[in-house]
């Protein structure tokens, strides 16, 4: 193994945040390690080389996100909002990873950009898989894979380190395919990689003003929802429109909409009833109807009522109007929690993706030395720190091991729940000196030695306190060192 | 006078009966009770968060359902017509079951009580709502259901339960997306059960798009083979312009479009409905009902001799290797047995000349005179050993060849074997032995004991010779030389010696041949005797054997005679019974005016 590749190196140059939970080899090194036997194993074969090498080469890329969903469920939308540019959806699988300048790719070859009505358009009509390389600060740490319905599950779950599944509104039929993306031997023991959202939010309750709240109100009862739960990480509203809108607001747009919030209330009201209203004729405003048609395409009925509310309220800048838009739209949000539970768990998702890459080859080309890379495989599984706490997570999410009283949530919090800086880990919100820090550790660490030998708890129990403790000695490492 | 589609109904109503379908015709008798009941139910459907609830209440202009922005509705609600508002919640067993307890509660507490009651864990199957409204006084009755493919399947449970007593349905999809690929499904499936469906296109005032959405669903209903009215309309604006009394915001709602084709296509056209439905549920009864009667049909024709012609070829087959395998095993027995007397016989005399050499060396040299009791016991001893050894070997043998025969008897049986090879009185056959005459020589006496058969496995042999004055000096070979040996042959003299010598050979020799053609002569009749005991016991197995096959072919010959005749008739039967349901459906096809697509089968 030549220590330049290690991925190690690039990792924690990237993240400060997200330093190593133990001193000794991390999750992603023993997998590399393990790659590189089964690479030895599988020599002679061009076919597992090449793929055994490209889940390799993944380590070193930044965390790739699919988007799925069911048709209409805002997939290209979300992608927009968080790349912070409107795209057309090509109806191709489409990567957009970060780059020096606008370009696209199919294959070897470089396809135009276009644009159409404003927005960015990849014209390919026949391409199965288009890469559009955008300089974006969201793309930095990050490969969004904005994939058209329909895509098989096992190629969205193969091809991404993690996913955010879009829908509507919770259907059996979504979770069908959650559940489906779980069933298999690797992703069961390392549930980690699904964050759940509802992706067009602005249309709940008609399109009322408060229907952000509301939909953040759905989002939390999904998460404790018992068929729901065991399958994502978290379930996030986002009002896709809204949040595209938000990124990409233009001074034309915002003049336009300011004109709006300028007239009587009542009056305003009386033509945001309906789309058609609102673009008819007869309007007290001098806007052109092309104009309107536009506003109410980019930002929908709904965005167009909060928008001018939020102007009348005193969001009468841009700038104050898109901050407010950002954190409204739920973007603010889902970009918290694909920090917490995708871009910070980056080492532990590549090697997990890592892993299931070489059951496929372990599977499809079995020979004398796979039966010791399955056991190494396994072993990895199993005793991980890392997977051992989105285990624990996992359980405590879905119920399946439950701590009394407070325990429970601070347990949860402390594998890493909430989010992987040890402050987060032990909830703490201000920024402590190191003495301090030692100090909450160390008692903190005391505390769950006792609960992992409290004769009172379970067997169960105690071995989520002794996995707790674990994290805890990580962070105290961490910490010294 | 009855409405022509009630007497179809009730036909095929028998027609299940008849079938034995007791749960179809359950199933028609329930649809018949409420075509009967003057209640036009119509059921308002969809997936989850579509605005069913808001739909109904628009259509009513009241809030009587509950809406929310998450999933709200729990239970089916039915809105009917009541001289004052009023609410209840029904509890019992199940829908389909009379409820059996049905609380009354104020109506401005309904949604309250509704989700009260369900989070309790409660048994409510319904809420019911009456309200005072010219749309309802015809005796219609809306029912808002819980979405379909909601995550709590009870929900999707009571709604499919509340399918079944549905006299039209209004399908209820938002306009922000084009129908779902698992909405056009459950049209279908409601197709199925109620033919009378309008696509309610919900929330355009929210979708700006929803000229397209509209285009879009119409070719998807188009695609899906959906004969149904596609009407778009807003909630949010019918109930604003309800508040507001603007009559411009009501027509823009597309609610009067809607009330109207509710009027027009649900509640005037009652009896068109029920014909149609009636139609279908009939049309669906009887196709039930015809799948098993032409597959009666067509399997007895293809197979339903099969079975009995196969078991008599079967008989007769085995008739006939019962006859080939017959005179194998008769011959096998014939070879062995023969080979068996020759072979024991061979036996016998080889090991009586062996005996008789031994003689003839002790009487060269040893005097007969002396010892001859000795002698005499030897010989019996010898005799006896070789006759019980020789005859050992031929039951040995007779078994062997009794099992040979066993195996190329053609069946396999657990008793092919008699019990005993042996008949009781093979032993008769051997007879004492007559005792041989022997010259006289002086001073002794001789005395044979005759050969005795005595068998169990011994063999008992008796002879008694005396040869007086003859010395025996030879001890080579026999144990009763052996005691001779001491004795001189010096005193007596030469001659003598030599005839004394000579006659005792000859006694012997002539003692011993008599055993062998007396012995050999016993041992062929108990061979012949076995033979034919085994023969006899084998003919009487083959002839048992034969006459079960004779009787199961003639069984099976009997079988094919009488199931031709009862083919025919259940034949006939069955084509009756088709005709019967062809005319059924006939006339079903007439009542619906041809849309029922046809059976697929001819008379």
């Amino acid at each position: 193994m030549s220590s330049g590749m290690m991925p190690s190196g690039q990792a924690s140059s990237g993240q400060a945040s997200s330093g190593r939970m133990l001193s000794g080899m991390g999750v992603e090194d023993e997998v590399w390690a393990l790659l590189d036997d089964a690479l030895a194993v599988y020599r002679d074969s061009p076919r597992a080389v090449a793929w055994l090498r490209g889940h390799q080469a993944r380590f070193g890329e930044p965390v790739r996100v699919a988007v799925a969903g069911a048709p209409r469920s805002g997939k290209s939308t979300v992608v927009s909002a968080l790349i912070g540019e409107e795209f057309v959806p090509t109806g191709a699988t489409t990567w957009y990873q970060d780059g020096p300048q606008a370009k696209a790719y199919v294959g070897q070859y470089e396809v135009p950009i276009a644009r159409r009505d404003g927005k960015a358009f990849v014209d390919v009509p026949d391409a199965e898989r288009v890469v559009v390389e955008w300089p974006s600060r969201s793309l930095r740490d990050l490969t969004l894979i904005d994939t058209p319905a329909g895509t098989p599950v096992e190629h969205v779950y193969g091809e991404a380190d993690a996913v955010l599944y879009l829908t509507r509104h919770m259907h059996t039929t979504d979770l069908q395919y959650l559940q489906t993306a779980h069933d298999h031997p690797v992703a069961r023991v390392a549930p980690v990689n699904t964050v759940l959202v509802l992706a067009r939010a602005d249309e709940i309750g008609g399109g009322r003003i408060d229907a952000l709240s509301s939909a953040k109100q759905i989002a939390r009862r999904y998460r404790r929802e018992a068929a729901v739960a065991p399958l994502c990480q978290n379930v996030v509203s986002v009002a896709g429109l809204l949040a595209v809108a938000a990124r990409t607001v233009r001074a034309d747009e915002f003049t336009a909409l300011a004109a709006l919030a300028s007239l009587a209330r009542t009056e305003l009201d009386e033509h945001l009833l309906s789309a058609d209203r609102f673009v008819g004729d007869d309007f007290p405003v001098r806007l052109d109807p092309a104009v309107r048609r536009a506003l109410v395409e980019r930002f929908g009925i709904f965005g167009v009522r909060l928008t001018t509310t939020l102007i009348r309220q005193g969001f009468d800048t841009q700038v104050k109007l898109t901050g407010q838009l950002v954190q409204r739209s739920g973007l603010g949000e889902l970009r918290d929690s694909i920090g917490i539970y995708f871009t910070e768990r980056r080492e532990v998702l590549k090697a997990r993706a890592a892993l299931l890459g070489l059951d496929v080859v372990l599977r499809a080309e079995p020979r004398p030395g796979s039966a010791g890379l399955a056991a190494a495989l396994e072993r990895i599984l199993a005793s991980a720190h890392e997977f051992r706490e989105l285990r624990l997570l996992a359980a405590l999410q879905g119920g399946r091991t439950r701590l009394p009283g407070e325990l429970d949530a601070e347990a949860s919090r402390l594998v890493g729940g909430l989010g992987t800086d040890p402050l987060v880990r032990l909830g703490m919100d201000y920024e402590p000196t190191e003495g301090e820090l030692r100090h909450a550790l160390l008692d903190t660490l005391g505390r769950w030695r006792d609960h992992s030998a409290n004769p009172a708890l379970d067997h169960g129990q105690r071995r989520a306190a002794s996995v707790v403790v674990r994290s805890c000695e990580g962070m105290l490492t961490q910490l010294v060192g | 006078m009855s409405a022509p589609w009630l007497d179809v109904l009730d036909d095929t109503i028998r027609a299940c009966a008849a079938h034995n379908r007791p749960d179809l015709a359950e199933r028609l008798r329930d649809k018949r009770a409420r075509q009967l009941d003057p209640k036009l139910r119509v059921l308002v459907i969809g997936e989850p968060k579509q605005g069913k609830s808001q739909l109904v209440n628009a259509m009513v202009n009241a809030p009587v359902c509950a809406v929310g922005d998450d999933v709200t509705t729990t239970v089916p609600t039915f809105v009917q017509h009541a001289e004052t508002p009023s609410a209840a919640l029904v509890r019992g067993a199940s829908i389909a079951n009379t409820p059996t307890e049905r609380i009354p509660v104020p109506i401005d507490e309904l949604a309250s009580q509704v989700s009260a009651n369900h989070g309790s864990g409660g048994d409510l199957v319904r809420a019911e709502v009456g309200i005072p409204r010219a749309l309802l006084d015809s005796g219609l009755v809306l029912i808002d259901t819980p979405g379909v493919g909601d995550l709590r399947p009870t929900h999707t449970a009571s709604t499919f339960a509340a399918l079944l007593q549905a006299d039209a349905v209004l399908m209820v999809s938002d306009a922000t997306a084009e129908l779902t690929k698992s909405e056009l499904e459950l049209l279908k499936q409601v197709m199925t059960s109620c033919p009378n469906v309008i696509v309610v296109l919900t929330k355009i005032d929210i979708a700006a798009q929803w000229r397209r959405v509209l285009e879009r669903n119409r070719a998807h209903l188009a695609r899906a083979g959906v004969t149904a009215k596609l009407i778009p309309v807003s909630a949010a604006l019918r109930l604003r312009a309800a508040k507001t009394g603007d009559k411009v915001l009501n027509a823009e709602s597309g609610f009067p479009e809607l009330l109207a084709s509710v009027q027009q296509d649900i509640v005037a056209a009652a009896d068109v409905l029920a014909r149609r439905t009636v139609a279908v549920a009939a049309a669906s009864a009887i196709k039930q009902l015809v799948t098993p009667v032409r597959e009666e049909l067509a399997a007895r024709a293809a197979e339903g001799t099969e079975n009995t012609i196969a078991a008599l070829n079967e008989a007769q087959r085995r008739i006939d290797e019962l006859r080939r395998r017959s005179a194998r095993w008769q011959t096998v027995l014939a070879d062995e047995m023969a080979d068996l007397v020759s072979d024991i016989e061979y036996d016998l005399r080889d090991r009586t000349r062996k005996i008789l050499r031994e003689v003839d060396k002790t009487f060269e040299t040893a005097d007969p005179a002396l010892g001859w009791d000795k002698f005499e016991a030897w010989l019996e001893d010898n005799l006896t050993e070789a006759a019980t050894t020789n005859f050992a070997w031929l039951l040995d043998r007779s078994e062997w060849v009794a099992e040979k025969v066993a195996k190329n008897f053609p069946v396999a049986r657990d008793d092919l074997l008699p019990e005993s090879i042996f008949p009781d009185d093979v032993l008769d056959r051997v007879a004492p032995m007559d005792k041989p005459v022997i010259e006289k020589f002086n001073l002794m006496q001789k005395a044979f004991t005759g050969l005795k058969g005595s068998y169990g496995g011994v063999l008992m042999f008796g002879l008694a010779t005396s040869l007086a004055g003859m010395p025996l000096i030879n001890a080579i070979s026999l144990g009763a030389g052996a005691l001779f040996g001491g004795k001189s042959i010096m005193d007596e003299s030469d001659q003598r010696l030599r005839r004394r010598q000579a006659a005792a050979r000859a006694a012997a020799a002539r003692h011993v041949d008599d055993f062998f053609i007396k012995f050999s002569k016993d041992c062929r009749d108990a061979a012949r005797h076995i033979q034919r005991s085994l023969r006899n016991h084998f003919s009487t197995l083959a002839e048992e054997l034969q006459e079960t096959l004779l009787e199961s072919a003639r069984s099976a010959r009997r079988a094919v005679q009488d199931d031709n005749s009862e083919r025919e008739r259940r034949n006939r039967d069955a084509k009756r019974e088709l005709d019967h349901l062809v005319t059924l459906y006939q006339r079903v096809q007439t009542l619906a005016g041809g849309q029922t697509p046809a059976l697929g089968i001819s008379a």
